[in-house]
C-alpha cells in the first residue's frame, strides 16, 4: 500500500508518501514508511514525525509511536494494530523550521491475524 | 390462567424484599420529584453528546457521542435490567422533555387503535439494527448526535399529539427492548397485598388523584394502561413509579421476584392481555433474540467475507441490498424455520392440542432468556474493555475548550483485558441457555403435563443451536470496518 497522506488542515507544498507492509495489513506489528519531499521533490531531513494511529470505533486506545530517519527524507516507524478492522494513522510533522504539520492515513481493513 | 394461580414468592413465611422499604431509596422514589430528579443529569448528559457529537472530533473513539452511546450506556442499560429492572425509563431523559413541552402543548387525541400494538416498535427496532450497520453509526459521533436528536424529536411529535405514554408503548425502540428484557429482571412495580386493591374503590393508580370537587387529575395513574392489581409482570412498565405516587394507601412497591417467571406463565395480563394471543409481542421476542446474534454477527470477521460473497452473486456494489438479505435471513427466515419446525414437532411428540401457530407464539418467549444472555455478552464486552475510556475521551473534551481542568488525556486507559471480559461473556452465554431451557421446561409442563420432556426436547435444541451460535460468534475474531463492501 503506498500513497500520498491527506493533508488535515494546511495546504503545505511538502508532500508525505507513504508505505505500509506486510500488505493487507493484519493484527499486529506493522511497519509504516514515509517519505517527505519538498515541492521540488527534494527529500526533507530532520523532520520530526509523531505517529498516532485509532480505530475507527469507541473503545479502544489510540497507539503512539515516533518515527526515525532511516535515510534521507525516509522515515520509519513500527506500529501494532491490536485490532482487526479500520485505522486512522495521524501523522503530527514538525518540520526543522519549527513549522508544523498534519497529515491523516486511511489503513482499512485491517485483517485478523 | 389467572393472576392468583402463578406462583407466588410472597408467602408469609418470605415476604419479598421491597425496595421502597429500604431506607433513603424508598423516601427518594416515594418524592413527586424522584423521577425528574434522576431524568435531569441524564438530560444533561444527552445535550452534552449531541454537542460534542455534532461540533467535537470526527473520530469515534474520541468523541463522547459516540463512546457514552455504544459503550458505556449500552452497558450499564444491560447491566441494570440484569440486576435490578427497568430504571433507564424511569430515568428517560426523553421524558423530561416531553413532560415540559406538555405544559405548553395538550394532546388532544388517542393513540389510534389499529397500531395498539407492537407492530411499530417492532418495525423500528429493525430499523435502528438495520441503520446502525448501514450507516456504521458506532463510527460517527456525527449520525449518533442526529440519533439523540431525531428521539427527541419522535418523542415530542408523537406524545404532541397523542395522549397519555403513547411514544413509550407503542413506538420507542429502546422501550421496547428494556420491556422484554426486564421480564427477566429481579424487579417488578407490583402491588402488596391483593386486599387492599380489593377494597380500594378510587383506583387512583390508573385513573390518577383527582381533585374532589373539580375532578382534575392532581398526581396521574398509569400512562401505559397498566391497573396494577391485575398488572403481571415487567412488559410494559416504565418504573415511571406514577402509580406509586397515586396510590393512596402506599400499597405499591418495587418488589423482588423470580426473574424470568412471568415468562412461564398466561394469565390475562392488564394492558396486554394473553402473551400466547399476541403475534406481535411473539415477533418483538424474536427479533430481540435474534436480533442479538444478528447485531454481533455484523461486528465479527466471517461478516465481511459473507457481504463481499453476497455482493458478488448479486451482483451488487451498495451495502444496503445485501444488508437486507442478511436481516431477512437472520430475522425472517431463520426464526421461521427453527420455530415451525419446533413447534410442528412439539405438535407432533407431545400431541399438543395447540395450532401450529400458537404454539409457536407461545414458546417464542422462552428464547428470550437467550436473547438476553447474547446482549449481556456483546455489550459487556464493548462496556468493560473500554470502561474507562471515558475518562480520556471527557479529558480531551474539557481540554478543548481551552482549560485542561482535568489534566491532560490519558489516552492508555482503556478497559479490562478481553480474554477476562471472554469469561464473562461465557458466563452470561450460559445464564442465557439456563434461562431459556427452565422457561421452556415451565411451558411444555403446562402444554403437556403428560408428555412434558418432548415438548421441551424440540426447543431446548432451538436453545442449543442459538448458544452455539452465539458462542461461535463470540470467538470469532472482532473486526470493526466502516468500509463493508470494499471487500
Amino acid at each position: 500500500m503506498a500513497g500520498c497522506s491527506r493533508p488535515v488542515e494546511s495546504s503545505d507544498p511538502v508532500t508525505v508518501e507513504h508505505e505500509i507492509s506486510p500488505l493487507p495489513a493484519r493484527v499486529g506489528v506493522a511497519t509504516i514508511t514515509f517519505r517527505l519531499a519538498d515541492a521540488a521533490g527534494k527529500p526533507v531531513t530532520g523532520a520530526r514525525i509523531a505517529v498516532e494511529a485509532d480505530m475507527s470505533h469507541a473503545g479502544m486506545s489510540p497507539v503512539f509511536a515516533e518515527a526515525k530517519e532511516e535515510q534521507p527524507g525516509r522515515y520509519q516507524t513500527h506500529l501494532k494494530f491490536q485490532m482487526a478492522g479500520d485505522w486512522i494513522v495521524f501523522l503530527h510533522v514538525t518540520l526543522p523550521g519549527g513549522k508544523k504539520l498534519e497529515r491523516q492515513i486511511e489503513v482499512s481493513g485491517v485483517r485478523p491475524k | 390462567m389467572n393472576p392468583s394461580s402463578i406462583p407466588a414468592l410472597e408467602t408469609a413465611e418470605s415476604l419479598p424484599f421491597d425496595l421502597m422499604r429500604v431506607p433513603g431509596l424508598g423516601h427518594l422514589f416515594r418524592w413527586r420529584y424522584a423521577r425528574p430528579l434522576l431524568q435531569a443529569p441524564l438530560l444533561v448528559l444527552s445535550i452534552i453528546m449531541i454537542l460534542h457529537g455534532l461540533f467535537g472530533p470526527t473520530l469515534a473513539p474520541k468523541n463522547l457521542a459516540t463512546t457514552l452511546s455504544w459503550l458505556h450506556f449500552r452497558g450499564v442499560l444491560v447491566l441494570v435490567l440484569l440486576c435490578a429492572g427497568n430504571f433507564f425509563c424511569l430515568a428517560c431523559p426523553f421524558m423530561l422533555v416531553r413532560q415540559a413541552a406538555r405544559r405548553f402543548f395538550k394532546p388532544r387525541f388517542n393513540w389510534p387503535r389499529a397500531l395498539r400494538n407492537k407492530w411499530i416498535s417492532v418495525g423500528l427496532f429493525v430499523l435502528i439494527l438495520f441503520t446502525y450497520e448501514l450507516f456504521d453509526l458506532w463510527s460517527s459521533p456525527w449520525w449518533t448526535a442526529w440519533l439523540i436528536v431525531a428521539y427527541f424529536l419522535s418523542v415530542l411529535v408523537v406524545d404532541g399529539f397523542f395522549k397519555h405514554a403513547s411514544f413509550c408503548k407503542f413506538v420507542c425502540p429502546i422501550g421496547q427492548f428494556n420491556f422484554v428484557a426486564s421480564t427477566l429482571s429481579p424487579f417488578e412495580v407490583k402491588v402488596r397485598e391483593q386486599d387492599v386493591c380489593t377494597r380500594c374503590h378510587t383506583k387512583d393508580c390508573i385513573r390518577g388523584r383527582r381533585e374532589p370537587v373539580s375532578d382534575l387529575v392532581t398526581i396521574r395513574g398509569c400512562e401505559l394502561a397498566l391497573f396494577q392489581p391485575s398488572k403481571v409482570g415487567n412488559m410494559d412498565c416504565t418504573f415511571c413509579l406514577d402509580c406509586v405516587h397515586a396510590c393512596p394507601h402506599d400499597n405499591i412497591g418495587i418488589s423482588s421476584r423470580l426473574p424470568a417467571n412471568e415468562l412461564m406463565v398466561d394469565p390475562i395480563r392488564s394492558g396486554i392481555g394473553y402473551f400466547s394471543r399476541r403475534k406481535d409481542l411473539a415477533a418483538l421476542a424474536i427479533v430481540f433474540t435474534f436480533g442479538a446474534l444478528l447485531n454481533a454477527f455484523g461486528m465479527v470477521s466471517p461478516s465481511y467475507a459473507v457481504e463481499t460473497w453476497l455482493g458478488r452473486t448479486l451482483h451488487v456494489n451498495h451495502e444496503a441490498p445485501v444488508l437486507g438479505v442478511i436481516f431477512t435471513f437472520f430475522l425472517i427466515v431463520e426464526p421461521v424455520l427453527l420455530l415451525g419446525l419446533a413447534a410442528w414437532l412439539t405438535r407432533t411428540w407431545a400431541s399438543s392440542k395447540r395450532d401450529l401457530l400458537p404454539l409457536a407464539v407461545r414458546y417464542t418467549y422462552g428464547l428470550v432468556p437467550m436473547g438476553f444472555g447474547m446482549w449481556l455478552a456483546h455489550y459487556c464486552f464493548h462496556f468493560l474493555t473500554g470502561l474507562y475510556t471515558v475518562i480520556p475521551v471527557t479529558q480531551n473534551a474539557i481540554a478543548s475548550l481551552g482549560r485542561p481542568l482535568l489534566g491532560e488525556p490519558r489516552w492508555s486507559l482503556t478497559g479490562l483485558p478481553a480474554n477476562v471480559v471472554q469469561v464473562i461473556e461465557i458466563g452470561f452465554l450460559m445464564l442465557g441457555l439456563a434461562g431459556s431451557l427452565v422457561v421452556i421446561y415451565g411451558l411444555a409442563e403446562d402444554d403437556a403435563p403428560d408428555r412434558p420432556l418432548r415438548a421441551f426436547l424440540p426447543w431446548a435444541v432451538v436453545c442449543l443451536v442459538l448458544w452455539c451460535a452465539s458462542m461461535w460468534l463470540m470467538f470469532q475474531p472482532m473486526e470493526m470496518r466502516a468500509t463493508m463492501m470494499s471487500g
